[in-house]
């Protein structure tokens, strides 16, 4: 293995890539974009819900009621419906997502003390979402109702409203939300997309530029050349891992300003972590590469192995251990639930080198195994 | 004609055979259409499931327990207890709980005083579903728990005979009543995966002629500029439909036992004027970029925004303001509209015929730029 003659690969690659402007735009812009995009894209945050409500009530306490739905920061009020036939055309159509009916003789009957039921129509389209406004509309009518206990215990038995309130809700809970303080989706998505991000653009980067080179048949040039194997593969890797890195520092960059992320870890770790983290997403497509012998068939397999194991067993929609026994060996079989800890663990737990060396050493494992299998797998020889 | 359409066909037949020769390419598009979208519905459920929670009790009493015992599957998985902040912290640091119950000592004293006490619920909210779902969840239970104390101090059996004044909140969620996620998944991915090819496979088909030389071939032949390209985005109608047949009648609804409310030839149809649309795109790219690494990219970029601005991972209401204007550009936001709408709503051509417009104006629109500059381009 000569030193030489990596340079030289390396050289060639990055003049290549220098020279098809088009291209070396895309890699430094696409990574940027698609960390915008789905960085305020895939918001879990669920607020301002569009709402209609429909009130066959119009008295003083049906109004009152509303006003708890329509104060709420969860909640968007779009006005009064007339009837259930035009709300739910509207749910049809997507335009709101729920539904609150409030039946005649609603004031009368909680004034004489007695219960009244309401209702709430839900879109269950988006699941989660859907699991999170139902619990939002139990919240806001268990309070309505606590405070209508108040009042009416006070006026009825003359009980203090603290001893009553103790009587009602003797236990309440008190949530504290530890690494990411104020539920803000971009902290936790937005931050987990650079291990998204920095997995799907690098392998796409390096598969497209090893079978190019099989496409086009300049590959023969390199058989027919005194370059061994892993001097090919090494070369050719170097500028995609540079272009890969730089691309990392300013997701990392776009994080921290433009998303607002914390940085409560170490950062030399980070930046070794990412420099083992590049070289797997490059050892993918790499090994893609090889596989296959069309640039559509590298781009549409390196989609394959990234983006959607990325997004689904990585954790970053789902945590590993609520998943059941297949996706949770798929998820350890991939180097995205890896990153994701050391991602989560360095911006918002300030995770040290005690808490992630083993995630890294498995990513430093991951590319070791990926680079291998790619030196060996690489033949010299045209398969006849 | 006859000869016209005899060409087109014939064309047709040339890319089919083309793309059945690269058998991974094959076996790729299979995959997407019947792994993926099998493995987005049953493995990915944005749930609490079996969530590993610690408790800290440090009351040790009957109450404590029994506040406790409510902590049950499906939604969490209780490892045990633990004595120390420092050991409940390291576990959450680990992520290997995600939230301790951490109990006061004068627990039950308290309760039994009638006086009000407090639980303290540390969340690891790194992952904002989990926090949402766990808080919402946990809050939802511990009213539970305040209802049944109640009751038993005032010595009521029946919630139903208190006499006050109380609202009663019926809820029904419409659509998918148990929130099944094995319904929305499958289906929002099976979508992204018709995009996606719809998008790559007429992108790679052309530029590959392109870069081969074979489009000199076809211009010499007696063929105008649209009998080259139309036969492309036949070919990829044929192969993205059957794909969608296996999916819709194989994987979401054999497996996954989602009722399809609405028309399945409406669908169908739906799906092909979508399929018509990207595929304009793609070919707008193709005939833009002058190798396949470009294309790709290119279209990779455009991919992106387009799933995600579709709504077809996160509702529209929940993304910030610029996002929602640019929604209206996605064909994906169109399909998947009507896409759920028949599938889950029942949703009839009345009701979706004008966003089915837009979408063929839309792809129309495409098809005919990409034309100018093939065109262009021959000459």
């Amino acid at each position: 293995m000569k030193w030489s003659r990596i340079k030289t690969i390396s050289t060639k690659e990055w003049l290549e890539i220098w020279r098809d402007k088009l291209y070396l735009a895309m890699a430094f812009l696409i990574p940027v974009i698609m960390m915008v995009v789905l960085g305020f894209g895939m918001s879990m945050d669920v607020e301002k819900i569009p709402f209609v409500a429909i009130d066959y009530d119009k008295t003083e306490q049906s109004r009152d009621y509303l006003h708890n739905f329509s104060d709420s920061r969860y909640f968007d009020y779009q006005g009064m419906a007339a009837n259930e036939k035009q709300a739910e055309s509207m749910m049809d159509q997507n335009k709101i997502r729920f539904i609150l009916i409030i039946p005649p003789g609603f004031q009368e009957k909680l004034q004489a003390g007695k219960k009244v039921q309401s209702q709430s129509l839900i879109d269950g389209l988006f699941t989660y979402q859907s699991k999170v406004v139902k619990g939002y509309v139990l919240a806001i009518n268990a309070n309505y109702n606590q405070q209508l206990l108040q009042n009416w215990f006070a006026k009825k038995q003359g009980m203090k409203p603290s001893d009553i309130s103790a009587m009602l809700s003797p236990v309440s809970l008190e949530t504290r939300y530890l690494y990411n303080e104020q539920m803000s989706s971009l902290w936790s998505t937005g931050s987990g997309m650079i291990m998204l991000v920095m997995l799907m653009a690098p392998a796409l980067l390096t598969a497209l530029g090893v079978v190019r080179e099989k496409e086009s048949g300049s590959i023969f040039n390199i058989y027919a050349s005194t370059v061994t194997r892993t001097e090919f593969i090494l070369g050719k890797l170097l500028p995609y891992i540079a272009i890969s890195f730089l691309n990392l520092l300013v997701l990392t960059w776009m994080a921290l300003v433009l998303f607002g992320v914390p940085f409560k870890g170490d950062p030399v770790l980070y930046l070794v972590a990412s420099v083992l983290f590049v070289s797997c997403a490059t050892g993918i497509g790499l090994f893609v590469s090889i596989l296959v012998k069309t640039q559509a068939s590298a781009a549409l397999i390196t989609l394959l192995g990234t983006m959607i194991p990325g997004m689904m067993f990585s954790g970053l929609l789902m945590p590993v251990s609520s998943m059941d026994t297949p996706a949770k060996i798929e998820a350890h079989l991939l180097p995205g639930m890896y990153e994701l800890n050391i991602v989560w663990g360095s911006f918002l737990k300030g995770q040290g080198w005690s808490d992630l060396w083993g995630n890294m050493a498995i990513l430093a494992l991951y590319s070791m195994v990926l680079w291998g299998l790619a030196i060996w797998k690489f033949k010299k020889r045209v398969a006849s | 004609m006859r000869l016209w359409w005899l060409r087109v066909f014939a064309l047709t037949q040339k890319e089919l055979l083309q793309f059945s020769r690269d058998m991974i390419l094959v076996v790729a598009v299979a995959w997407f259409f019947i792994g993926e979208v099998y493995v987005a519905g049953s493995g990915v459920k944005m749930e609490l499931i079996n969530a590993p929670v610690v408790i800290m009790d440090h009351d040790r009493s009957e109450a404590s327990r029994d506040w406790a015992s409510q902590l049950k599957a499906p939604y969490y998985k209780v490892l045990g207890y633990v004595n120390s902040q420092q050991e409940a912290y390291d576990l959450l640091d680990k992520g290997e709980v995600i939230a301790i119950f951490d109990i006061p000592a004068d627990f039950e004293k308290r309760l039994l005083l009638g006086q009000k006490t407090s639980i303290q619920l540390e969340l690891d909210a790194s992952n904002i579903i989990i926090g949402n779902l766990a808080n919402s969840y946990s809050s939802l239970m511990n009213a539970e728990f305040n209802q049944k104390w109640m009751l038993k101090t005032m010595k009521i059996v029946d919630a139903e005979t208190i006499q006050a004044p109380m609202v009663e909140l019926r809820q029904k969620i419409y659509y998918n009543p148990e929130g099944k996620a094995t319904w929305f998944m499958p289906i929002s991915e099976m979508m992204t995966v018709i995009t996606l090819l719809a998008l790559f496979l007429p992108a790679a088909m052309i530029v590959r002629e392109k870069e081969r030389g074979t489009i000199e071939q076809l211009t010499v032949a007696p063929l105008t500029p649209f009998q080259i390209l139309f036969p492309k985005i036949l070919a990829v109608e044929i192969i993205i439909l059957l794909g969608v047949a296996v999916s819709v009648l194989g994987v979401v609804g054999a497996v996954f036992q989602v009722p399809f409310r609405g028309s399945l030839i409406l669908f169908f149809f739906v799906t092909m004027v979508y399929i018509y649309a990207v595929s304009g795109l793609g070919l707008f790219i193709a005939s833009v970029s002058r190798n396949l690494g470009q294309a790709l990219m290119v279209s990779f970029m455009v991919l992106m925004p387009m799933m995600l601005l579709s709504g077809a991972w996160t509702p529209k209401e929940a993304m910030p303001e610029f996002q929602q204007y640019l929604v209206v550009l996605s064909p994906l936001s169109y399909y998947i509209d009507m896409g759920y709408s028949i599938i889950l709503k029942g949703a009839t051509i009345q009701l979706i015929w004008w966003p089915l417009l837009q979408l063929f104006a839309l792809g129309s629109i495409l098809f005919w730029l990409g034309l100018i500059q093939f065109n262009r381009q021959l000459k």
